[in-house]
């Protein structure tokens, strides 16, 4: 239980490959902060130096308000769940839960009174004298946090947890996630690469690329309110449509004018497009799959295109389309809407018509890619 | 329908069952063969070791006459116990020392990233192709300064054996290369120190890396000639094993005390040996399964 600052943390790998920069972040007591982005980012590396395994080029990190900077990992009281587990081979499971208890000369009944606790509460108890090697990939991963759990350490720190685990297993465990940090009620920080364990486990969100913090929110404020067209394409799945369009200021209000179709910004979008003063001029549209709708040829905001593959996902299909001028489009339409008939119509090649509201517009600067409305 | 063969049909005289037969048979003749000619320098000594017609060597391998005589004039006769205590006290001593020597210097160079590590590892890997010889008469001069030779010479040697054993580093730093680097990272978090790290998770995965390098301590004085037979002056009391037995192949010896010098050989093969299977059954592999997502 603390908190965790970084200040102007930059790390420099060599002479000049910069990994992190600039990077300043207030995490607060009992947060469950995740960084997300895609490889080569810097949010395990932003971790590693929060843990003490990687050098601090530059800035400051500090726990409960210490500088945590210059202090080897085990004096920084941290615990951490690494990607590809990290259990001591030679060691039982109890033993490897053990560990640092054992290190710290903790009292044998304190040792055992934590070890089963945190067998029970992760529901290990009957692999607690095998080796991690008779273990599967799931019962080891539960296995690297009991051994982080029974630190009551101040901050828990968690490198993509997930991630060697597969796709049902890693559901269920993300699931566990959310109750286990419930149960063991202090600071989290989360490194992953999967935006929807990001939006499902984060109280917070970092986003970064290239080393930049590219927006902090909470899950609702990134998905809502993208600052950048990197994050409006990076949070959401299937992601979303970004197209470049004209967006009109007429009459006193606002039309965007997406592939021959004409679609009037309606709502909040309009009333702070109005309020910051927007001109007409050439923008980046982005639209999320969901927010698409079918219609027909006659409607005046309808956007034609041809669909090159269909997928049937149950409950909702992906239609990725093409328009006329070749731009790429998916489409996310709920199954339980349509018509059988107009449903079996959605194979390749086939022409539909598409829209979308006024409201759910995002709209993004050409050049610098920012959002309009921030 | 067309039939697509990528293969050719078995078409030899005998079956695949059949020539797989008789490959396997061509194959174990062939290394029974290596295996007896492999064999048999070491049951030749065992033999001539016991026998009691004639010390000299001889024609013929079977010994006429057994009998347990050139033991008994070992210790009788001769100051081989001393020779056999004195290497024994070097192998002991070279096997610990060299060992924490090698161990720590490859741990070092597996994990710590430090200014001119790659300069240093490559240095190490020329210097160690020159052959050790080549330096025999500066550590000849300056031991003699040191007083390290004639009955000191075991110390002396203790010290050439073990000075510069961390360059040996490839084996071992080859081998920690192999043990996932979050383990290392996960006992620190943990609240290991370095050291702790490497004596509480490193070394119990390296087991069989351990034993070698305590094998390979131990063994050297016992085979090394050389370099002993400069330091060790004729019938000083430091006298080694190897150093001290080749004086019985000499011409005048030779016809007396062969079979004494097979004796000797015989019990010189015991705390190898013994020291090997004592190890051995640490000498497992497969140790880190399990560690790491595999």
């Amino acid at each position: 239980m603390a908190t965790v600052k970084l200040t102007n943390v930059k790390k420099i790998y060599g002479k000049d490959t910069v990994a992190v920069q600039d990077f300043n972040l207030d995490i607060a007591d009992k947060e469950f902060i995740v960084f997300v982005g895609p490889s080569g980012c810097g949010k395990s590396t932003t971790l590693r130096m929060i843990a003490g395994l990687e050098d601090i080029s530059e800035g400051t990190v500090e726990i409960d308000g210490v500088v945590v900077n210059d202090l080897q990992p085990r004096d920084r009281d941290i615990a951490m769940v690494f990607q590809n587990y990290a259990l001591y081979p030679h060691l039982t499971v109890f033993e490897n839960m053990a560990f640092s208890l054992r290190l710290r000369h903790a009292p044998q009944e304190v040792v055992y009174q934590k070890v089963t606790e945190a067998a029970e509460i992760l529901d290990i108890t009957e692999y607690l004298t095998r080796k991690p090697r008779a273990l599967s990939g799931g019962q080891r991963q539960r296995v690297a946090i009991g051994r982080a759990m029974v630190r009551d350490s101040k901050v828990f720190l968690m490198d993509e947890p997930l991630s060697n685990l597969d796709a049902k297993l890693r559901n269920q465990m993300r699931a566990e996630i959310i109750l286990l940090r419930q149960k063991i009620d202090t600071t989290f920080i989360y490194v992953t690469h999967d935006q929807t364990e990001a939006m499902t486990l984060g109280d917070r969100i970092v986003i970064m690329k290239d080393g930049f913090i590219q927006q902090v929110g909470t899950p609702t404020e990134v998905f809502d309110m993208p600052l950048n067209l990197f994050v409006a394409e990076f949070i959401g799945a299937p992601k979303m449509n970004t197209f470049a369009t004209e967006l009109a200021h007429e009459d006193g209000k606002y039309y965007v004018k997406p592939y021959g179709a004409k679609i009037e910004v309606t709502g909040k979008k309009a009333a702070m497009l109005a309020d910051k003063q927007v001109a007409s001029g050439e923008i980046i549209l982005g639209v999320r799959p969901e927010h698409f709708k079918l219609t027909n040829a006659n409607d005046p905001a309808a956007i034609a295109c041809k669909i090159t593959v269909n997928e049937m996902m149950g409950s909702e299909l992906h239609l990725h389309a093409q328009t006329e001028n070749g731009d790429k489009l998916i489409v996310r339409i709920p199954t339980v809407s349509l018509d059988d008939e107009v449903r079996h119509s959605m194979v390749y090649s086939q022409t539909i018509y598409v829209t979308f509201e006024g409201k759910v517009m995002h709209f993004f600067d050409k050049e610098t890619e920012q959002n309009l409305l921030v | 329908m067309k039939q697509i063969r990528t293969k050719k049909p078995h078409t030899s005289l005998l079956g695949a069952k059949a020539s797989r037969r008789l490959g396997n048979a061509i194959i174990y003749l062939l290394l029974t063969v290596i295996t007896v000619v492999w064999l048999f320098p070491f049951f030749g000594i065992v033999l001539e070791s016991f026998r009691v017609e004639s010390g000299a060597q001889v024609g013929y391998l079977w010994p006429k006459q057994f009998g347990a005589d050139n033991y008994i004039r070992l210790l009788r006769e001769t100051d081989f116990l001393r020779w056999f205590i004195n290497t024994g006290i070097m192998g002991v001593a070279t096997a610990i020392l060299q060992t924490v020597f090698v161990l720590s210097m490859s741990y070092t160079l597996s994990r710590l990233r430090f200014k001119g590590r790659r300069g240093l590892m490559n240095f190490m890997l020329i210097l160690g192709m020159f052959p050790g010889f080549l330096t025999l008469i500066l550590i000849y001069k300056v031991f003699v300064d040191l007083g390290l030779t004639a009955n000191m010479a075991p110390l002396g040697l203790i010290i050439v054996y073990c000075a510069s054993s961390g360059m040996g580093y490839y084996v071992a730093k080859g081998f920690f290369d192999t043990i996932p680097k979050s383990l290392d990272e996960a006992a620190r978090v943990d609240g290991a120190t370095r050291l702790q790290v490497f004596y509480k998770v490193i070394m119990p995965l390296s087991k069989p890396i351990v034993i070698y390098t305590v094998l390979m301590g131990f063994m050297a004085p016992w085979g090394d000639f050389m370099l002993a037979n400069y330091l060790i002056h004729e019938n000083s009391r430091g006298m080694s094993v190897a150093v001290g037995m080749f004086e019985w192949l000499s011409r005048a010896n030779m016809n007396e005390k062969y079979t004494l010098f097979c004796a000797a050989g015989v019990i010189v093969s015991i705390p190898v040996v013994s020291v090997f299977l004592l190890l051995q059954r640490y000498y497992v592999e497969g140790v880190t399964g399990g560690a790491v997502k595999g």
